[in-house]
C-alpha cells in the first residue's frame, strides 16, 4: 500500500544541500538597513537579490501611507472583493494605475502569481494559448488550470511562434502570452514582432510585466510603452511586489474584459483582497513612479555599470538588458559553493539552479535598487572578482577586451545583448552533459546508486592502475596545493565527487586540483 | 535520418532502410556508455571475444585523452530500436590520411551491429552521408580509428581469440558490409610461429653472416632511457612505413601515447633495436599477447567496488604465453639486407628463452611479398585475415 507522505521521507535534495552547508533558501532576515542591506544571523549584508528595483520599499513617503492606511481601515479586509473585501483604496488604485497604463480599465489582485491564475477565466476549452518556455510559473499555472490548449514556443523564438500560429485552427480564439522582461536572464521579448504576428493570425497579446513595470519606458509603463506598442498590446499584468513596493498584481485592459475577469476569476473571488496597508503602498508607490523618473534613470545606470563591471573581469552575463543581472557559473554545486562564498562576504545574491534554468547554465542572478549606492556596488563587485578567481570561473587576470552592455534605454528599442557560445548552448540545454543536479541523485534508486559508485571505483582504480612519474610528482605538491585551498576543501570534494559520482568523473581526474583550474 | 531517394533507386540490391531503427549521434555521457557497453550483447555467447577494459574505451573516445582526436573529426553514432542499442558506428574525418595520400577518403570504426543488414545500412549510410557532407567522396573501415590502431575486419581465423591490439568480430559481419555496399580494399594478414620449431637452418646461417659481414648488433630497449629510445623508434617508424599501403605518420604525441600505453605491457628483452656502427637503423616490437589476461578482467577492473578484475588481470598476466611481433620496420637503405631475418631469429631465440610458447605476426600487408615471404621462410602459417573494406560516397 502507497502512502502520499512516501515521497516526502524518501526525498533527498533537502537533506544534502543541508548536509553539504550548501543550502541556500529560506533565509531570515532580521532587520533591513534601508532595503540595501539586510542583516542574516547578525551580520550585514548587502541585497542584490531583491526586485525591489527602485528602492521604494524604504521609502518613507511609502512607509507612512501604509501606516495611515492600516490605522484607517485595519489590518485586513477580512474577505473577497466580491463581497465585503473591497475598499474605496481599491477602487483609487484600480482607476489611478488603469490612468497610468494607459488602459480602459485594471483590476487588482491580492498576488501577482494570484493575477496570472485570474487568466484561467477567460480561456476557454477552444481556445489556444501560445506561451514562451520561458515565461514564469504563475502564467504557466494559470494556463493549466484553464481548459485551453497551450502551444509552447521556445524562448522569443519568433520562428517557432509563427509556426505554431500557422498550424493552429484559424477559427479558434487564440492568444500570445510572454513575460515582458524575462526574470532569470533578463532579455526582454520581441514584442515587435510579437504583435506583427498576432495581428496577421488574429490573435491576442498579453505581456507579464512583473519586471518591466516601473523599470522599462520614458514613463515606466512596461514593455509595450518601450516599444511604443500599448495599443497592440491587449492585456497587461504587473505586481506590486518588485518596483511597486508592496504586494499584489494588475491586471489591466479593455473594460469587458477586465470586468468579466472581476466576476469570473476564482482566484480573485475566492480569495481575501489586498490588505489596506498593500493597497495604499502600492498607490503612493504609482505616485512616486511617475513624479520622480531620474529613479528609473538611475537603475538603467547602474544596471550597465554592473553588466559592465562584471564583463570587465570575465563573467558571463548573458542576454540581459535590465537590472537583472545574471552570472553564468554553470555547474550546480560550483553555483552554491559561489553562492555560499559571496554570503561570507556580505553579499546577498540568489543561486538559479535546474529547473528554474537549463541544466549546465547555473546562474548567480543578481538584480539592483535605485538606491544602491556606488560604494556599495563596487563592493559587490570586488567580492565577485576574488571569488570568481578563486573558484575557476574567470581567469586570474582581466581579459583585455570585453564587449560591453547593451542597456534597455528608453528608446533604444535593444531586446537583448548577444549571448556567448556557452551561455547560448546553456540556455537550449546544451550544456547539460556537463552539469548536474540533486534531482538527478534523488531520483535515483539505491542500486542505480550503488552501480555509479562502482563505476567510480572502477574509475578511481583505472587512474591509479595509469599513474605516471610525472603525476607522482603532481601527486606530491598536492599537500601544499590543499593548505592553499584548504578552505574551499569541503565545497571542492563536494563538486568533483558529484562529478565523479554522477557521471563517472568524465573530465574529473584522480587530481583534484588540476581540475580546479578548468 | 532521411536519406536522399535516389539513392535508394540507384542501389536497388541494398537492404531496404528499417524504419522503426532511430540513429542519433552519441551526445551525452549515458550515450557514450551505451556505445561502450554495447558490444557486451553482441558478444555474450563468443567464447574468443576479448571485452576491453570500459575505462580505456572511456579514455579512448575522450578527446582530453586520445591524442588522435586533437586533429581528427569524429562523430559517433548509435542505432536504437525503441531503447534498446541495436548497433554502433564512428565516422571518421582524419585530415593527416588526407594530406599524405592525397586522396578525399574517410574512414569508419568501432562498427559493432545486431545481424540485421537493415541496421547495418542505417549506421553504414549515416557514417557515409556525414562524410559526403564534410567532402569526402569514399570510405573505408573498420579503422578504430586509424591504421596506427587496429583496422581491418576479421574475415577469416574466428577460432581462436585475437591477439593484443587486432580486432575481433562476429563472422557475419563481413556479409552486413557486403551487403551494404561496401567491397574489398585491402588484405590483411596475420601469421601463427610457433617457438617450439626451429628455424630452418638455412635462414639461420645467412642471417649470422650478415651479422657478421655488416657489423650489425641487435639489443634490447633500454627502459631506463625510455624517452630518447622512444624518439629513435620513432625516427625508424616514421621513415620506415612511408611508402606503405593505408600508412599514416603518428603525431608526436600519439606516438608518444601509444608508447606509454604499451610500456604497461612490454618485455624490454622482446623489443630490439638494430643497429649498424652504433646507429639504429631497424627495430621490432614483440609485446605478451596481454589479451590473454585482459579477457580474464572481463572489461573491469572492479566488481561491486572491489579490484577483482585487478587481481584477476594481475594473475593471469603472469601466465601469458603468447606473443604478438606487432611491428618490424627498417629505415630505407637498409633494406633487403636481412636485418629482418635477424630481427625476427633474435625475438624467436629470446622468446623461446622466456619460456613462450609461440605467437602471432601480425599485420603483413598481403601483396607485400617480400615480408611475407620472409615470415614463410621462418616457418610462419597465415592464421587470421582481416579485411579492410571501401564504399564509395
Amino acid at each position: 500500500m502507497s502512502d502520499v507522505f512516501e515521497k516526502c521521507r524518501t526525498w533527498k535534495d533537502y537533506r544534502i544541500a543541508k548536509a553539504t552547508g550548501l543550502y541556500p533558501y529560506f533565509r531570515a532576515i532580521e532587520a533591513s538597513h534601508g532595503a540595501t542591506e539586510v542583516e542574516i544571523e547578525g551580520r550585514r549584508v548587502i541585497m542584490v537579490g531583491s526586485n525591489n528595483y527602485l528602492g521604494l520599499s524604504a521609502d518613507p513617503r511609502v512607509k507612512e501611507a501604509a501606516i495611515k492606511a492600516t490605522e484607517k481601515f485595519g489590518t485586513t479586509c477580512s474577505g473577497s472583493r466580491l463581497l465585503n473585501g473591497t475598499l474605496a483604496l481599491h477602487e483609487e488604485l484600480e482607476a489611478r494605475l488603469a490612468k497610468f497604463l494607459n488602459r480602459e480599465a485594471a483590476i487588482v489582485i491580492s498576488t501577482g502569481f494570484q493575477t496570472n491564475l485570474a487568466l484561467a477565466s477567460i480561456l476557454g476549452r477552444h481556445d489556444i494559448v501560445f506561451s514562451d518556455r520561458q515565461n514564469h510559473a504563475s502564467l504557466v499555472d494559470g494556463i493549466r488550470l484553464s481548459f485551453a490548449t497551450e502551444r509552447k514556443f521556445r524562448h522569443n523564438d519568433m520562428e517557432h511562434l509563427e509556426q505554431l500560429l500557422s498550424a493552429a485552427d484559424p477559427d479558434a480564439g487564440k492568444i500570445i502570452v510572454t513575460d515582458g522582461v524575462f526574470s532569470m536572464e533578463g532579455d526582454i521579448c520581441n514584442l515587435p514582432r510579437i504583435v506583427e504576428l498576432a495581428a496577421q493570425y488574429n490573435a491576442r497579446v498579453m505581456t507579464d510585466d512583473a519586471h518591466a513595470m516601473g523599470v522599462l519606458g520614458e514613463l515606466g509603463r512596461g514593455t509595450s510603452e518601450y516599444f511604443g506598442l500599448e495599443k497592440e498590446t491587449d492585456l497587461v499584468m504587473g505586481t506590486f511586489s518588485k518596483s511597486f513596493a508592496s504586494l499584489g498584481g494588475v491586471l489591466a485592459g479593455p473594460f469587458e474584459v477586465i470586468n468579466y475577469i472581476r466576476h469570473k476569476a476564482r482566484s480573485v473571488i475566492f480569495s481575501a483582497s489586498m490588505t489596506p496597508a498593500s493597497i495604499a503602498a502600492a498607490l503612493k508607490a504609482t505616485e512616486i513612479i511617475e513624479a520622480e523618473p531620474q529613479r528609473r534613470a538611475r537603475l538603467l545606470d547602474i544596471a550597465e555599470k554592473m553588466h559592465n563591471g562584471f564583463r570587465a573581469m570575465g563573467f558571463d552575463t548573458g542576454v540581459s538588458v535590465t537590472p537583472v543581472v545574471p552570472v553564468h557559473i554553470g555547474d550546480q554545486v560550483k553555483c552554491f559553493r559561489f553562492w555560499r562564498a559571496l554570503h561570507e562576504a556580505g553579499v546577498f545574491a540568489n543561486p538559479v539552479i535546474p529547473p528554474a534554468v537549463e541544466p549546465g547554465h547555473a546562474l548567480i542572478r543578481t538584480s539592483y535598487m535605485a538606491t544602491h549606492t556606488d560604494a556599495q556596488l563596487d563592493q559587490v563587485l570586488d567580492t565577485f572578482e576574488k571569488i570568481g578567481r578563486r573558484l575557476g570561473v574567470i581567469p586570474e587576470t582581466r581579459p583585455t577586451v570585453y564587449e560591453p552592455v547593451k542597456i534597455a534605454r528608453p528608446g533604444s528599442m535593444v531586446r537583448g545583448n548577444r549571448a556567448s557560445d556557452t551561455w547560448a548552448a546553456g540556455s537550449a540545454g546544451q550544456l547539460a552533459d556537463r552539469g548536474f543536479s540533486l534531482d538527478q541523485l534523488s531520483r535515483m534508486s539505491s542500486r542505480e546508486m550503488a552501480g555509479k559508485l562502482f563505476d567510480a571505483v572502477e574509475q578511481l582504480t583505472w587512474r591509479a592502475a595509469n599513474l605516471q612519474p610525472e603525476d607522482l610528482r603532481k601527486l606530491g605538491e598536492a599537500p601544499m596545493k590543499l593548505w592553499e585551498k584548504r578552505g574551499e576543501l569541503g565545497g571542492l570534494l563536494l563538486e568533483k565527487g558529484a562529478h565523479l559520482f554522477l557521471r563517472n568523473g568524465a573530465d574529473a581526474g584522480a587530481d583534484g586540483n588540476q581540475a580546479e583550474r578548468n | 535520418m532521411a536519406l536522399p531517394a535516389e539513392q535508394d533507386a540507384a542501389s536497388p540490391a541494398l537492404p531496404p532502410m528499417p524504419v522503426d531503427v532511430q540513429i542519433s549521434p552519441v551526445r551525452s555521457a549515458a550515450d557514450r556508455m551505451a556505445f561502450i557497453r554495447f558490444p557486451y550483447s553482441v558478444y555474450r555467447n563468443d567464447p574468443n571475444w576479448v571485452p576491453p577494459l570500459e575505462m580505456e574505451r572511456k579514455d579512448f573516445l575522450d578527446p582530453k585523452k586520445n591524442p588522435f582526436l586533437e586533429y581528427a573529426d569524429v562523430e559517433l553514432f548509435l542505432a536504437r530500436r525503441g531503447n534498446q542499442v541495436m548497433g554502433r558506428i564512428a565516422a571518421i574525418k582524419n585530415p593527416h590520411h588526407m594530406e599524405y595520400h592525397g586522396t578525399k577518403e574517410g574512414f569508419f570504426g568501432l562498427f559493432e551491429c545486431v545481424n540485421d543488414a537493415g541496421v547495418a545500412r542505417a549506421l553504414l549510410d549515416t557514417a557515409a552521408n556525414w562524410l559526403r557532407e564534410r567532402g569526402l567522396d569514399s570510405m573505408l573501415g573498420p579503422a578504430n580509428f586509424s591504421s596506427n590502431q587496429d583496422w581491418g575486419l576479421l574475415v577469416e581465423g574466428h577460432e581462436t581469440p585475437p591477439a593484443i591490439m587486432m580486432p575481433y568480430n562476429p563472422p557475419y559481419y563481413a556479409a552486413l558490409l557486403e551487403a551494404c555496399g561496401c567491397a574489398k580494399a585491402k588484405d590483411l594478414w596475420a601469421w601463427e610461429l610457433s617457438s617450439a620449431a626451429e628455424p630452418p637452418e638455412k635462414v639461420v646461417r645467412i642471417a649470422e653472416k650478415i651479422r657478421q659481414r655488416d657489423g650489425i648488433t641487435v639489443r634490447a630497449i633500454r627502459m631506463s632511457d625510455f624517452a630518447a629510445e622512444v624518439s629513435r623508434v620513432k625516427a625508424i617508424y616514421n621513415a620506415a612505413w612511408e611508402k606503405n599501403w593505408g600508412f599514416i605518420p603518428m603525431t608526436e604525441k600519439e606516438f608518444d601515447h601509444l608508447a606509454k600505453d604499451m610500456k604497461t605491457v612490454v618485455r624490454p628483452e622482446l623489443v630490439l633495436i638494430a643497429e649498424v656502427k652504433g646507429e639504429p637503423v631497424a627495430f621490432s616490437m614483440t609485446l605478451p599477447d596481454a589479451n590473454e589476461a585482459l579477457k580474464a578482467a572481463g572489461g573491469r577492473l572492479t566488481q561491486f567496488g572491489l579490484p577483482i578484475g585487478l587481481v584477476k588481470l594481475l594473475l593471469a598476466s603472469r601466465k601469458i604465453r603468447r606473443l604478438r611481433l606487432i611491428t618490424l620496420g627498417i629505415k630505407e637503405g637498409y633494406r633487403r639486407r636481412g636485418l629482418d631475418a635477424i630481427l625476427y631469429l633474435d625475438t624467436l631465440r629470446t622468446a623461446k628463452q622466456l619460456g613462450y610458447t609461440g605467437g602471432e605476426i601480425s599485420w603483413t600487408l598481403e601483396d607485400n611479398t617480400l615480408v611475407n615471404r620472409a615470415i614463410e621462410s621462418m616457418g610462419g602459417r597465415r592464421s587470421k585475415t582481416y579485411r579492410v573494406f571501401q564504399r564509395s560516397l
